[in-house]
């Protein structure tokens, strides 16, 4: 798999300083595990962290660091397996890619591991969806192919990551593997493409913006 | 100096004609731990300069050199206390997650491979997620990074330990050449775990303008570290 649209320098640094709310880093997760692209630049974003670790001006006091220096050696006494050759790298545990149901593993607390046993729900025509366990603001979306969803813009930020089939809209084809990420100045309009339905992961940290009155009213009822 | 000369370089500021197969130093020529403290404690320069720690986590790992483990436990304790407490955890638990982390480096080096990565970089992870798991109890996070972690155990990495040393120095260096703004934000993102909604609001800035700053900083970070992408 090699996506083609990648998550955005910012969302990479909030994820890497561990500052990202929970449901964008779960999505996020959810691109990392397919992209090895965002996962170097995800790298890099570390050692931004750790340079700046290492750039601190350290203010202990030297009797306290005395307390803790010593209380560190006591403990190494009591811990001090025996010394080891390094292990060879253990390999991955293999992963079921071959298996097209197989949901990314940062899915599995919320959806479990398999697009087959997916309960969708109908939420509008042509869409369904799944709010995640314990995380109301993130869902699995179904949209049927050859459908074309309401205009819309985002509160704040939205990450959607594309599980199978695909949409178009003004950014491009999103195809599976793909991450769109997205913020209030976006305005889309996607439309899902023919042949197979759309099925999408997305965090929204706010409320989406609909921008034609039959769309406001619909999302009174469907709570989007 | 070229980074790599570091390689070879002391805490006490001597050189050592040490060969690339034997990278670590002798334990008998070195200063005892109460020494290094001093040095440490007594040295600003020395923090400014990028240390390379493989030859010291080489004897960590395979001798079980405790004056190894604690030249970078002296190193490395008092930051990552200033960066746990940045984040928000009290003096006391700030002091008892980085022993925490550095524990973990002790029973867990041989795991530690540069060809990855810095050694700062390790322990910045191993803080960042000791701090989300105990002190934010978020127990997705947690999920999340362990499934990264296991699709990045597949990537192939083709820089040498040498080169991730070389990027990272370059890398400190270009962080004094970010602009006052962009420094500000790469600050308050990393070192108190702000989100960029909260950044925003901190300083009265539209959220497309942090995010922007924060893009402009990232390549201009990134395009000098290692030329990747």
């Amino acid at each position: 798999m090699n996506p083609h649209h990648h998550l955005h320098e910012s969302t990479l640094m909030s994820y890497a300083a561990g500052a990202l709310q929970a449901p964008l880093s779960i999505v996020a997760g959810t691109h990392l595990e397919q992209c090895p692209h965002c996962r170097q630049r995800l790298r890099d974003a570390e050692a931004l962290g750790s340079a700046l670790l290492e750039q601190t001006q350290p203010v202990l006091d030297d009797t306290r660091r005395e307390t803790l220096r010593a209380a560190m050696l006591a403990q190494l006494m009591d811990v001090d397996p025996p010394a080891m050759p390094p292990p060879e790298r253990q390999a991955p545990p293999e992963r079921p890619q071959a298996d097209p149901e197989y949901l990314p593993a940062s899915l599995h607390p919320y959806f479990g591991d398999s697009l087959a046993s997916l309960r969708w729900r109908w939420m509008a025509p042509g869409v369904h969806c799944i709010r995640a366990r314990q995380m109301p603001s993130l869902i699995m979306l179904k949209i049927a192919p050859g459908k074309c969803l309401p205009m819309h813009s985002h509160g704040r930020s939205e990450l959607t990551q594309v599980l199978r089939g695909s949409y178009n809209d003004a950014l491009g084809l999103f195809a599976p593997g793909d991450v769109a990420d997205l913020d209030a100045e976006v305005e889309h309009q996607p439309v899902t493409a023919p042949g197979v339905p759309c099925i999408c992961v997305s965090a929204l940290d706010a409320p989406l913006v609909f921008s034609g009155w039959l769309a406001r009213k619909v999302q009174r009822f469907v709570k989007l | 100096m070229h980074p790599n000369a570091a390689t070879a370089r002391r805490k006490d500021n001597t050189f050592t004609a040490a060969l690339p197969t034997q990278m670590y130093p002798d334990p008998r020529n070195l200063p005892s731990p109460l020494d290094t403290a001093r040095i440490v404690s007594s040295s600003q320069q020395l923090s400014k300069e990028p240390m390379n720690w493989a030859g010291d986590m080489d004897g960590v790992a395979r001798l079980r050199d405790r004056d190894c483990f604690m030249r970078i436990y002296d190193h490395f304790m008092p930051r990552l206390c200033v960066y746990l407490r940045g984040l928000g955890a009290p003096e006391a638990v700030a002091e008892e997650l980085a022993q925490e982390c550095l524990l973990r480096l002790w029973l867990r080096a041989a795991e530690f491979d540069p060809a990855q990565g810095a050694l700062s970089t390790w322990l910045y992870r191993i803080a960042r997620n000791l701090h989300i798991d105990r002190v934010r109890h978020e127990r997705s996070w947690t999920l999340v990074q362990a499934a990264v972690e296991n699709a990045a155990a597949a990537d192939v990495l083709d820089r040498s330990s040498a080169e991730q040393f070389a990027d990272h120095a370059r890398l400190r260096q270009r962080i004094n050449e970010l602009s006052a703004v962009q420094a500000r934000l790469v600050r308050m993102s990393y070192f108190e775990a702000k989100s960029h909604g909260e950044i925003a609001q901190a300083l009265g800035m539209p959220l497309g303008t942090v995010k922007s700053h924060l893009r402009r900083a990232f390549l201009l970070l990134q395009s000098k570290v290692g030329g990747a992408s």
